[in-house]
């Protein structure tokens, strides 16, 4: 079994290398070491460990190609968490040394302080940290996402925070519940407010250009709401206004949720305007744009098509087709940022 | 982007100075651009402001705008580019109604605004593209074609000088000390700026008036701290941590420090200092505080790893920052000047979110024992024994001095001026300021008839307690200052070490030795008349250079 040398560039030009062997992934050579590159599912069906292999062979293990096409493979794109080295590599990563976390990564602990279901197939889920050694800090970037973890199982599940980084424990996620999904079930069914959930994070690497002076566009897709809805909140937090237009699409207009929060926010962010979108409205509604939030793009894209970042988040079916939208109408392909909640 | 104002700036065969699309500090291009037309601005507000005090109506609080602006653009104190969008902004709403006021009391010279430069007349663009169209204007070596290096090199001297003694007076103002003569000046300064010098000579002499402009600056800052803390005290700082909740203060910013020391009083969180703020356990009414513990970490440029390792939030107080790692940045806050993009800011003294980072935050737990280090040999301290000092120097057991001062950086070369203080003879004393000092400040130096060998004099801008001191000792002697056995071996870094060094050179001191490396926008035929004037040089070889001023002692 070779050990070869993985270097990573970071985009903002910090290098890192450890070293990495055949029969494992990068991502997890990487932890091994206690560097943690920003991953999700780890199983090739995210996209959010996405990299590009400058030189050196490698193997990609199976992955969705919903987040990595045909034509990305060819031009050297990978999935960190299924690139399997096969000579010393050089990649590049699309995103800042910031985002990569150090250390060995530790479990902690919160109690569930609300559940609460918010739409149809909705939840509300608020996690209150148990103070240990760490304090009871929670230090994340808007856009990030922590692992919860039902106890004495092995169901773990990444979900993005919805809420601000804070010092005093609290975490907020909203959640799709999944036909048949275990945490979800667990969800549905069993969890209640004092039981406990192990935390670990925050991971990922979604979230606002801090370097970016141009409007932006977001584009949220059910609960891919979550981490525009944390990036908002941070920037009325902190005073930052912009120029964001957020839409925010669902099927059916009981999948709604949190249209208080955004009017909120809208009252405090100037600059925001939102747009809810609705796939498949009853006849009498008229809250917002009737049809799919790529559909709405397309509108808003038509008089005035550059100058735009564009972020997305939520199921990839959406992601593709906005992503089609966006780049038929002239958006830099560059300035398209995306995670997908499969 | 162009930018050479600090040492560790990009140097090449193909010219100095960074100009890719990141600075050597950190600083990106963007920033950059926005900071130069900032700057730009700031000059038009200031010839409005010269205007209207010589109409008889002093604007202070456009003054001390400008102070505030001139602050942000020093090397390593505000990186975020959306803040210099806003401040860019404001110039033009200062600069606007200035322009009016001035109008409506002399109608005739603003309806013609022959009298004014295109600074003066100049509006920000609406979006970014623009502004970074018009930043091309501004950049400092834009007639370097035209003018040559030596004059672009001198209104960069001129212009770095009068950014550090911006930062020194933005200090002073934050205590309550504010002087309408020493804003009277840099008014007028920025005002010529404007007016695209490009002799020489009344470049060179603008410079020296910035040095004299920037020691009543000090002079003033020294009252400020004096009279707000007490004079420094003989004091020992504990180098090692106490168990306990815990807040870290770096930077410059006494002001910020005791605003946080009062809030913090009776919460059972301990603040320590950083970096420049060591001086703080020598004021009496600073070190009154209890829990005001010690000093963590070493100079500035160590921060990433030590900031790693503190278990609570950090303030930063003024220049010194570096991009914040991630294993610290969501506990770091900024205040004042100072901004990095995603970064907490503390924008109006209230310390409570900080306070709250701290309670929520691990803090020691445990306490370590660390070196106790001995400060505060201000210039009262050291006036108050004078006698023996002089005495000492007479009967020979003093054979000489050795000011190892300034800011300390990231380049090996610095070793030059550890070597001086661990090389200086037995019989000589080293007195230092600044951060350059955490290079050696823990080493043993011992004493002479009970005078320490080490005397820390305090801040960068303590400058001028080494300056009233050797005042003194002229005076004592009967001689000037260039007589004195006293040897100034000066490392630079920023904006800040340029201004006290043309403060030296105003008042005519001679033989100083700067370094590690001389600034780029010193030109070899800058460096020449520097030399010839002044005799100014580059650090050379620590022993030689001891052994050299062993040799004019004797």
């Amino acid at each position: 079994m070779s050990e070869h040398q993985i270097k990573v560039t970071t985009r903002d030009g910090h290098e890192l290398s450890f070293g990495c062997s055949d029969d494992c992934d990068v991502v997890s050579a990487a932890e091994q070491v206690e560097i943690k590159l920003p991953s999700l599912c780890r199983d090739g069906g995210c996209g959010a460990c996405v990299g590009h292999c400058d030189s050196g062979q490698y193997v990609l293990g199976q992955f969705n190609n919903t987040v990595l096409s045909n034509e990305a493979v060819a031009k050297g794109e990978v999935l960190l968490c299924r690139t399997y080295p096969k000579q010393d590599l050089h990649i590049s990563a699309p995103y800042d040394y910031a985002h990569i976390r150090f250390g060995k990564q530790n479990m902690r602990q919160a109690t569930i302080i609300h559940l609460e279901k918010i739409a149809e197939r909705t939840v509300r889920l608020k996690l209150q940290l148990i103070e240990d050694e760490a304090g009871l800090a929670v230090e994340f970037e808007p856009g990030q996402c922590m692992e919860l973890e039902i106890p004495g199982t092995d169901i773990r599940r990444a979900y993005s925070l919805a809420n601000t980084g804070n010092w005093h424990g609290e975490l907020e996620f909203l959640i799709r519940l999944q036909p048949e999904g275990k945490f979800s079930d667990y969800l549905n069914q069993q969890a209640q407010p004092g039981q406990i959930l192990n935390v670990y994070g925050p991971n990922g690497a979604f979230g606002l250009q801090a370097d970016s002076f141009s409007p932006a566009i977001f584009i949220a897709g059910g609960t891919g709401l979550a981490p525009f809805l944390s990036i908002l909140r941070r920037m009325a937090e902190w005073g930052e206004d912009r120029a964001i237009h957020l839409l925010f699409g669902v099927n059916q207009e009981n999948e709604l949720f949190c249209t208080e929060e955004l009017e909120k926010l809208q009252q405090q962010l100037p600059s925001l305007t939102v747009t809810l979108c609705v796939w498949k409205p009853a006849e009498a509604w008229s809250n917002g744009f009737r049809g799919t939030p790529a559909d709405a793009l397309q509108q808003s894209l038509s008089d005035k098509p550059d100058g735009y970042d564009l972020y997305l988040c939520g199921p990839p079916l959406m992601i593709s087709a906005a992503r089609q939208v966006a780049i038929s109408q002239g958006i830099d392909e560059q300035k398209i940022y995306s995670e997908k909640f499969g | 982007m162009f930018c050479y104002q600090c040492e560790q700036t990009t140097r090449s065969e193909n010219g100095n100075g960074c100009h890719e699309v990141k600075g050597v500090c950190g600083k990106d291009e963007t920033t950059a651009d926005l900071q130069d037309l900032m700057i730009y601005g700031l000059q038009g507000i200031a010839q409005f402001a010269k205007r209207m005090r010589q109409a008889g109506q002093p604007q202070t609080k456009a003054d001390e705008f400008i102070l505030y602006g001139l602050f942000t653009t020093l090397t390593n104190v505000n990186f975020n580019a959306n803040r210099f969008v806003q401040l860019i902004k404001e110039t033009a709403q200062w600069r606007d109604q200035l322009k009016t006021q001035y109008a409506s009391i002399n109608p005739t010279d603003c309806a013609s605004l022959e009298s004014v430069s295109e600074q003066a007349k100049w509006q920000p663009a609406a979006n970014m593209p623009g502004l970074l169209a018009q930043a091309r204007l501004a950049a400092i070596n834009l007639d370097v074609q035209s003018l040559g290096e030596d004059v672009v090199g001198l209104r960069a001297m001129l212009l770095y000088g009068i950014k550090g003694a911006a930062a020194y007076a933005y200090h002073a103002l934050m205590l309550g000390y504010r002087d309408d003569a020493i804003y009277a000046g840099f008014e007028d300064a920025l005002d010529f700026i404007a007016s695209h010098p490009s002799n020489a000579d009344d470049l060179l002499t603008w410079c020296l008036r910035i040095g004299e402009l920037n020691y009543k600056v000090m002079e003033m800052l020294d009252a400020a701290n004096t009279g707000k803390f007490g004079a420094q005290e003989i004091s020992t700082v504990n180098l090692g941590t106490v168990k306990g909740k815990s807040i870290l203060v770096s930077g410059h910013d006494m002001h910020d420090l005791a605003q946080l020391l009062e809030q913090t009083k009776d919460t059972g969180i301990n603040v320590y200092t950083h970096g420049e703020m060591l001086p703080a356990h020598a004021y009496p009414k600073l070190k009154a505080y209890p829990h005001l513990v010690g000093n963590y970490g070493t100079a500035w440029q160590n921060q990433q790893h030590e900031f790693a390792q503190f278990p609570g939030p950090i303030v930063m107080t003024s220049n010194c920052l570096i991009e914040p790692d991630s294993a610290y940045r969501h506990r770091i806050f900024t205040a004042g000047p100072v901004g990095w993009q995603g970064l907490r800011h503390i924008a109006n003294g209230d310390f409570s979110p900080v306070i709250e980072a701290a309670q929520a935050l691990p803090g020691f737990t445990d306490d370590t024992v660390g070196q106790q280090i001995t400060i505060g040999f201000g210039r009262d301290t050291v006036m108050s024994v004078a006698d023996k000092v002089i005495d000492a120097v007479k009967t020979g057991a003093i054979k000489h001095f050795f000011l190892v001062g300034g800011c300390d950086g990231a380049a090996p070369g610095r070793n030059y001026f550890t070597d001086v203080a661990e090389q200086a003879p037995d019989n000589t004393v080293v007195m230092t300021l600044g951060c350059g000092k955490y290079r050696f400040n823990t080493h043993e130096f011992g004493d002479i008839g009970g005078i320490p060998r080490l005397l820390d004099m305090g801040q960068c801008n303590d400058a001028y307690s080494a300056i009233q001191v050797a005042g003194a000792l002229a005076k004592a002697f009967d001689c000037g200052v260039n007589d004195l056995p006293l040897s100034l071996m000066i490392s630079w870094f920023e904006q800040k070490a340029v201004a006290v060094l043309l403060t030296l050179l105003s008042l005519g001191i001679r033989g100083i030795r700067l370094g590690p490396t001389l600034p780029a926008f010193l030109t070899p035929a800058l460096l020449a008349k520097l030399g010839e004037a002044f005799d100014l040089k580059a650090t050379a070889n620590a022993a030689e250079d001891i052994q050299d001023a062993m040799r004019a002692a004797t």
